[in-house]
């Protein structure tokens, strides 16, 4: 059986053409790539890079989970999903999504979707790098709604 | 009553006081009450920060009403912020 999941935790950098050929298929006509990246300021101060902190067994599980509710939502798709563990300079690549489907409504959606899902429930933290001034862990979500606090 | 060993794991901006945590608290011992040990522990007017994390296992996020009857190796996680 066709393995139509992928999902990691990289102190590598991310792959994109990795990312494409495992979600390609003859049957889908439509790929879509969500790329996060590295930006050089946040509230008026210059980012000199960011140190991305993970929980790597929970966030695996966590990615399954949240591609298995999108294969729910959009049936046949086939999901790419790796994030970045360790610091990058501006433009680094942090987050790899990429999703692929018959026609394009589905596969734009569901990779929305599961980045959006990311941001609110996988064990990830940034600590961003000032040109000027100390580094700092920035805020988040909090998980306590995911277990009913 | 029997104390129980917590060895805990430290993320994000928990890092400022090391990679680990361990401690003890008593057997039957709530997860609320682990956090609430935490902050003890943490004397840096973090309580909030606490309040607002949760304890997870390598398999999932467990409630704070979660019950340690036996030695534990847990993770503490702050408010997420990925992507």
């Amino acid at each position: 059986m066709t393995e139509t999941i992928y999902v990691s935790v990289s102190a590598n950098p991310l792959d994109l053409q990795a990312a494409y050929d495992f979600v390609t298929d003859p049957e889908h006509g439509a790929v879509d790539v969500f790329v996060g990246a590295v930006r050089d300021h946040h509230e008026g101060q210059s980012v000199s890079g960011i140190t991305y902190d993970v929980h790597e067994e929970l966030a695996e599980k966590i990615f399954l989970k949240i591609c298995r509710e999108a294969q729910k939502k959009w049936d046949g798709i086939h999901i790419y999903m790796s994030h970045y563990k360790g610091q990058l300079d501006i433009g680094g690549i942090s987050v790899i999504i990429a999703v692929s489907s018959a026609h394009r409504a589905e596969s734009f959606e569901a990779c929305r979707y599961i980045i959006e899902e990311l941001k609110k429930r996988a064990p990830v933290w940034k600590q961003e790098h000032y040109e000027h001034g100390p580094s700092e862990w920035l805020p988040g979500h909090s998980l306590r709604e995911a277990v009913g606090g | 009553m029997n104390e129980i060993a917590i060895h805990m794991k430290l993320f994000g901006t928990f890092r400022k006081f090391g990679d680990v945590l361990d401690f003890t608290v008593p057997a039957g011992s709530t997860a609320s009450f682990v956090k609430k040990m935490m902050s003890n522990i943490l004397s840096g007017g973090e309580s909030s920060l606490v309040f607002d994390s949760v304890l997870a296992d390598d398999n999932a996020v467990l409630p704070d009403t979660h019950v340690f009857k036996t030695d534990a190796r847990l993770s503490i996680l702050p408010p997420v912020c990925g992507g």
